[in-house]
């Protein structure tokens, strides 16, 4: 499925907009992310109603490469600043809100992302349908720093395009801070989303407290899980999960 | 050798000494050493003799041990006073079984490609790691060094017992445990009946996890299942309670997560958030009242293995003119120099000196069995009196207990206040 531009159906940066405070203050506490149990869940007052959509997303890629990174850098954890590998399967949650450009209900994204140290599931069979299993997304990552990640997702990119699977796909460049050991040049990235139809996003570096790092992927990855719910139910004449 | 406060943990290959990594300390011992460290052990072996551990004249202390005739861990230490050979003993026990937990035995055992073990042992050095800063020594978490669980006590387990039993069940499992700001507050029975090692390396596991909603990790059990990994899926059920499970196969994470918890734990939140409450006041239910001068304290239950440890916030109610206490995390230190005082030189009982694994061991066994024989008697209470704190140790068939109290208390009343402490604490919570 082709990905859809940015704010295509949710308002663009709604997180700097003052009517997304309220929401937005519902997952945070003392100025840092909050952390919710799987019990909890964000409360809104009733007036202010937003619903709760929930998605899968399985990260992916080489040991090394900044899955377990990624995960808290969206969660907003602590990042780990050395690389001790995952040795199981980790889920952790992001509750995201957004609001969709036409109707201007604002809904609260529950992505729960599955992060799995590659070499132990290279050891353990259970570990890789584990995570596939019911995916709604996959974020395949690479680092800058390591072209033969790069052209890992290349080469896996003619066989992830299977255009009648329900999976959001994007692509995530990691390490963009460590720019003067770059190993993956602006004009390869031009080429990969040319020939692929899909955006690659750039993250690395610290994580202030602000939105602005972790926004544009997260609402990329909502509007194109959004989209993919709303075309299946059109085809399907089933309302979106 | 090494700065002092630090301590560097080294693994060789037994046979032929090859080093497969070296953890801890900012910096690395020098090839030659570690080469000589090997060295004088096997010089040692081929002589018919065992050597364990060593005091070097600069003040650096040595322990080694092999495992399964296959792995030699070496643990230097910067500052004899800062590691006790009590200490170094426990971490070569505990990095091994960490290096079990995470590989199991026979990748281990039967060393095949030396580089290869060298990367899968790359694991290993996140659990290592932690055991050699001693992450949540801070709060108070003693297994590493007593082998016993850290646990801590609920006001009211009843409900949350059944829940956890019946959530466990569902899981196809009989191995569940419920663990509250890091500390095991409940647990099934089967979980309980796992080695006390293996109790401490679990609950170790889950609190490195800190940041994850949800887990499933495969671990080897280094007594009970060394060889088969079984899955630990893991909970956050409200941040700082997690729920843990050891099963088989089934069910998948995603499946445990979506069908069991919510209709399991969900009717018992607001009971989890007492616990969760009471757990950041204190490790012993509000029904406990302890004397305003005991200062910090570890009880041991002897039979289950199980400890909690208390580092009192602030005094309750004291006389105006004593001065504050010193911080929970000084408090917590002298509590760890005092058990290892007390379990080294008079409570020996639970702590054999020898290590009982090759041929050569046996002789320092006879060794100490002669010389504990020469012993008439068993103590059973020791007191220790420092500049910063008074100390006593009681010991009775069913318990340890160590106890911390501020100076003002008399040297001949610590026997009756430990006494009381004891009973304080076990009378009402049937610990
Ligand atoms: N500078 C920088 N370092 C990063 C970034 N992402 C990850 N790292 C570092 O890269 C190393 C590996 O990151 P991890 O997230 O642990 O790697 P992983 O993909 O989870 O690896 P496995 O669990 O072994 O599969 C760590 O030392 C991170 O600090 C980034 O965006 N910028
Ligand atoms: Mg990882």
């Amino acid at each position: 499925m082709p990905t859809v531009p940015p704010g295509s159906i949710f308002v663009t940066d709604w997180h700097r907009s003052p009517e997304s405070r309220e929401y937005f203050n519902k997952i945070l506490y003392k100025k840092k992310r909050r952390k919710f149990g799987l019990l909890e869940a964000p409360v809104m007052p009733p007036n202010l109603k937003a619903d709760t959509v929930r998605y899968k997303v399985f990260i992916s890629g080489k040991s090394g490469v900044g899955k377990t990174a990624l995960a808290a850098r969206l969660t907003g954890l602590e990042i780990p600043n050395v690389h001790y590998e995952t040795t199981g399967m980790e889920t952790s949650v992001v509750f995201w809100p957004v609001k969709l450009r036409e109707s201007g209900r604002v809904l609260f994204f529950h992505f729960q992302l599955w992060d799995c140290g590659e070499n132990v599931m290279c050891r353990f069979d259970h570990m890789l349908p584990s995570c596939e299993e019911q995916a709604d997304a996959i974020l395949l990552l690479f680092s800058f720093t390591d072209h033969g990640s790069f052209e890992d997702i290349s080469n896996q990119m003619p066989r992830l395009t299977d255009p009648s699977d329900r999976v959001v796909r994007l692509v995530v460049g990691t390490k963009f801070d460590l720019f003067m050991h770059t190993d993956v040049t602006e004009s390869e990235i031009t080429a990969f989303q040319e020939v692929w139809g899909v955006p690659v996003f750039r993250v690395g570096g610290d994580v202030s407290s602000g939105m602005g790092e972790i926004a544009p992927l997260l609402n990329a990855l909502a509007e194109n899980l959004w989209h993919q719910d709303c075309a299946h139910a059109s085809n399907s004449l089933s309302p979106p999960s | 050798m090494l700065p002092s406060e630090t301590v560097q943990l080294l693994c060789l290959t037994a046979s032929s000494g090859v080093p497969l990594f070296s953890r801890g300390s900012c910096k690395q011992l020098p090839f030659s050493v570690i080469g000589s460290l090997n060295g004088v052990h096997m010089f040692g072996a081929g002589q018919g003799a065992l050597l364990s551990s060593c005091e070097t004249e600069r003040d650096s202390r040595v322990a080694w041990r092999v495992f399964q005739d296959s792995l030699m861990l070496i643990a230097v230490s910067g500052t004899a006073g800062a590691s006790s050979e009590l200490h170094l003993r426990r971490l070569l026990e505990n990095a091994w079984n960490c290096m079990v937990l995470v590989l199991g035995q026979d990748e281990l055992a039967n060393v095949r490609n030396v580089e290869r073990l060298k990367r899968e042992l790359r694991s290993c050095y996140r659990l290592i790691d932690r055991l050699l800063e001693r992450g949540g020594k801070d709060q108070g978490f003693m297994g590493d060094l007593t082998h016993c669980a850290d646990c801590l006590l609920p006001s009211q387990p009843g409900i949350l017992q059944e829940t956890l039993d019946s959530f466990t069940r569902a899981a196809d499992s009989e191995f569940g445990c419920l663990l509250v700001r890091g500390r095991l507050a409940l647990a099934t029975d089967k979980w309980w009946r796992l080695a006390p090692q293996e109790v401490v390396l679990l609950s170790a596991l889950v609190n490195s996890l800190s940041g994850t909603t949800s887990c499933d990790y495969p671990v080897f059990l280094p007594q009970g299942s060394p060889t088969v990994a079984h899955r630990l899926l893991c909970f956050q059920l409200l941040p700082g309670v997690v729920a843990c499970v050891l099963c088989g196969p089934s069910p998948s994470l995603q499946r445990a997560e979506s069908e069991l918890v919510g209709r399991f734990w969900s009717p018992v939140v607001e009971a989890l958030r007492v616990c969760l409450e009471q757990a950041e006041r204190s490790t012993l239910p509000p029904s406990v009242r302890l004397r305003w001068d005991v200062e910090a304290l570890l009880i041991i239950n002897r039979e289950s293995r199980r400890a909690v440890a208390v580092c009192p916030h602030a005094r309750g109610h004291t006389p105006s003119e004593v001065p504050p206490l010193s911080s929970p995390a000084h408090r917590w230190e002298l509590l760890r120099a005092f058990y290892t005082f007390a379990v080294t030189r008079y409570f020996t009982s639970e702590e054999p000196v020898a290590l009982p694994t090759s041929p050569p061991s046996a002789t320092a066994e006879r060794l100490h069995e002669e010389f504990s024989l020469g012993f008439t008697h068993l103590p059973v209470q020791c007191y220790l009196v420092t500049d910063d704190c008074k100390c006593y140790g009681l010991q009775t068939p069913q318990h340890q207990l160590f106890l911390l109290t501020d100076l003002s208390v008399p040297t001949f009343a610590l026997r009756t206040v430990a006494t009381h402490t004891l009973n304080a604490i076990s009378t009402p919570t049937g610990f």
